[in-house]
C-alpha cells in the first residue's frame, strides 16, 4: 500500500503539475494568480489536515471515499502543487536565450517544449524529484491514520497482537530505508550519468 | 514557396527588405522611433552605433522576438503590419521562416550534438527526413570548417566554433535574410576572426544580411551600406565608404573617433 500511495500520487501529482506550471506562467494573471493561489494554499495545510479534509471532511456534503481512494487524492492534490513548483525551477534555470533562439528557428510551440526546453529542464528538475519522491514515500505513513494498510498501520497492528513495539517499528523503519536509499542512489546515479552526457562542467 | 510572384502591393525585390516606421516602446518609454530601411536582396547592412541604442530591439523586431508598437516589416514575400494588435501566426511564421537569425552567445542547443542542432529545426520546421537533414548538416558544418565535430556537444568547442556552428543551424532552413546581433561581440578577438571568415563568404555569396555589430572594419570592408543609430533613431543610412569616413551627423563623428581612434 505504502508503495501503491506514493507511486500513485506521485503519478498523478506530475501529471497535474504540467497544467499548474502552464497556467502559473500564462501571460493571463486571474489565470496565474489561481495557479499561484493553489500552490500556495496547498502547501500552507499540512498533509494529515488535508488527509482528513478529504477523509472526513468531504462525505458531509459529498462522496465518501474509501481511506486508499482519500489518502491518493490527497497526496495527489499536495504533489501536485510541490511538481509544479519543481516544474518551475527547472523552467527558469533555463537561459531566455535557448527560448529565442527556437522561436527565432521557427519551432513551433510543442516542438519548442519537447525538444529544446523539457530535456534540459528534465536534468534540473531530477534530483529535485527524487528527493520529493522520498518524502513523500514517508509522508504516506500518515495514511495509516486514516486506516490505510500500509506499512506504518501494519508495524501498530502487529505491535499491539505481539507487544513487540520496538521491534515492529524498527521492522517498519527499515523498509522505508529500503524504498528510500535505493530511489536516492538511482536518482544520484542518472543524475551524474546525465550531467556528464551534457558536459556541463 | 520559392516564386512569388504578383503580391500585394509594392513589394520589395525578391528576399529583400522594407521595414516601415517601425516603433517601439516599453509603457512610455520610447526605444525605437520611426525606423526606416529598405533593401535589396544580396545586400549587406551593418548597423552601428553606441550601445542603448536599439540596435539589437530593431534586429528582434524584424523576427518578432520582440513585439514592434508599430510599423510594417517585409521581408521577401511576408508582410507583418505591426499596428495591428495582434498579428496572426501564420505571418509570424512566415517572416520567422524567411529570416535566420545569430545570438551574440550562440544559443546553440547545450543538450544536442552539433549534428543535431542542425538537423532538428529542419525536421520540426521544415519536414525533412533525417537522411536529408544530415545532409544538409554535412554539407554546412563542410562549409564552416567543422565537419570534424560533428558528433560533439557544443560545451566541447571553442566560442568561435559554437558561432560558427549556430550561423550553420540558421543557413540549414534555407533563410533569405540572415540577421546577425553582435555575432563576435562574446568572442576574443582571434575567435571572432573566424567567425566574421565565414560571414564575409556568406556577404560574397550574395547572402541577404542585417549585421548589427561592433566590428568596425566589417562595416567598412564588407557591408554595402552602414546604418549609425543612436538613442533610438537612425542617424544616417548610406555607403559603408561614405559613413564610415566622411559622416554627416556630429554624433556619428564622435562615435566614430571613439571606435576608431583609440
Amino acid at each position: 500500500m505504502t508503495v501503491v500511495i506514493t507511486g500513485a500520487s506521485l503519478l498523478i501529482g506530475a501529471l497535474l503539475g504540467l497544467p499548474l506550471v502552464a497556467a502559473r506562467r500564462s501571460a493571463w494573471s486571474p489565470l496565474r494568480a489561481l495557479a499561484t493561489g493553489y500552490i500556495d494554499i496547498v502547501r500552507a495545510i499540512p498533509p494529515i489536515t488535508w488527509l482528513f479534509l478529504i477523509y472526513f471532511g468531504l462525505p458531509q456534503y459529498a462522496l465518501r471515499l474509501d481511506s486508499v481512494s482519500a489518502s491518493i487524492v490527497g497526496f495527489s492534490v499536495i504533489a501536485s502543487a510541490y511538481m509544479a513548483e519543481t516544474y518551475r525551477s527547472g523552467l527558469l534555470s533555463i537561459p531566455r536565450g535557448q527560448w529565442e533562439a527556437a522561436t527565432a528557428l521557427g519551432l513551433k510551440f510543442l516542438p519548442k517544449a519537447r525538444y529544446v526546453i523539457t530535456p534540459q529542464a528534465f536534468k534540473v528538475t531530477l534530483p529535485a524529484v527524487a528527493a520529493y519522491a522520498i518524502s513523500l514515500l514517508k509522508d504516506s505513513a500518515l495514511a495509516s491514520t486514516i486506516g490505510v494498510h500500509e506499512i506504518t498501520y501494519q508495524a501498530g497492528l502487529a505491535s499491539r497482537a505481539t507487544h513487540q513495539g520496538l521491534l515492529a517499528f524498527s521492522i517498519a523503519g527499515l523498509l522505508y530505508i529500503a524504498m528510500s536509499v535505493p530511489l536516492a542512489v538511482a536518482a544520484r546515479r542518472v543524475d551524474r550519468v546525465l550531467r556528464r552526457k551534457l558536459e556541463v562542467a | 514557396m520559392e516564386l512569388a510572384t504578383e503580391r500585394t502591393v509594392s513589394p520589395p525585390t525578391l528576399g529583400g527588405v522594407k521595414v516601415l516606421g517601425l516603433h517601439k516602446s516599453y509603457g512610455k518609454h520610447a526605444v525605437l522611433h520611426d525606423v526606416n530601411l529598405e533593401m535589396t536582396e544580396g545586400e549587406v547592412v551593418s548597423i552601428i552605433g553606441p550601445s542603448g541604442a536599439g540596435k539589437s530591439t530593431f534586429l528582434r523586431c524584424l523576427n518578432y522576438l520582440e513585439v514592434p508598437t508599430a510599423g510594417t516589416i517585409t521581408i521577401g514575400d511576408s508582410t507583418v503590419d505591426a499596428g495591428a494588435r495582434r498579428p496572426d501566426r501564420a505571418c509570424l511564421d512566415r517572416l520567422r521562416r524567411v529570416t535566420g537569425m545569430v545570438f551574440q552567445n550562440f544559443n546553440l542547443f547545450p543538450h544536442l550534438t552539433v549534428r543535431e542542432n542542425i538537423t532538428l529545426p529542419q525536421m520540426k520546421v521544415l519536414g525533412r527526413s533525417r537522411d536529408e537533414a544530415n545532409a544538409v548538416a554535412d554539407s554546412l558544418l563542410n562549409r564552416v570548417g567543422l565537419a570534424a565535430k560533428s558528433d560533439q556537444h557544443p560545451a566541447r568547442l571553442s566560442g568561435g566554433q559554437q558561432q560558427r556552428i549556430a550561423i550553420a543551424r540558421a543557413l540549414a532552413l534555407s533563410p533569405k535574410v540572415m540577421l546577425f546581433d553582435e555575432p563576435t561581440s562574446a568572442l576574443d578577438p582571434e575567435l571572432g576572426l573566424e567567425v566574421l571568415a565565414v560571414m564575409r563568404d556568406l556577404a560574397d555569396e550574395g547572402m541577404t544580411m542585417i549585421v548589427v555589430t561592433h566590428e568596425m572594419h566589417f562595416a567598412r570592408d564588407v557591408s554595402d551600406r552602414v546604418m549609425v543609430m543612436a538613442d533610438g533613431r537612425v542617424l544616417e543610412l548610406g555607403p559603408s565608404e561614405q559613413v564610415m569616413t566622411a559622416p554627416t551627423h556630429e554624433r556619428t563623428k564622435k562615435f566614430l573617433r571613439a571606435v576608431l581612434d583609440r
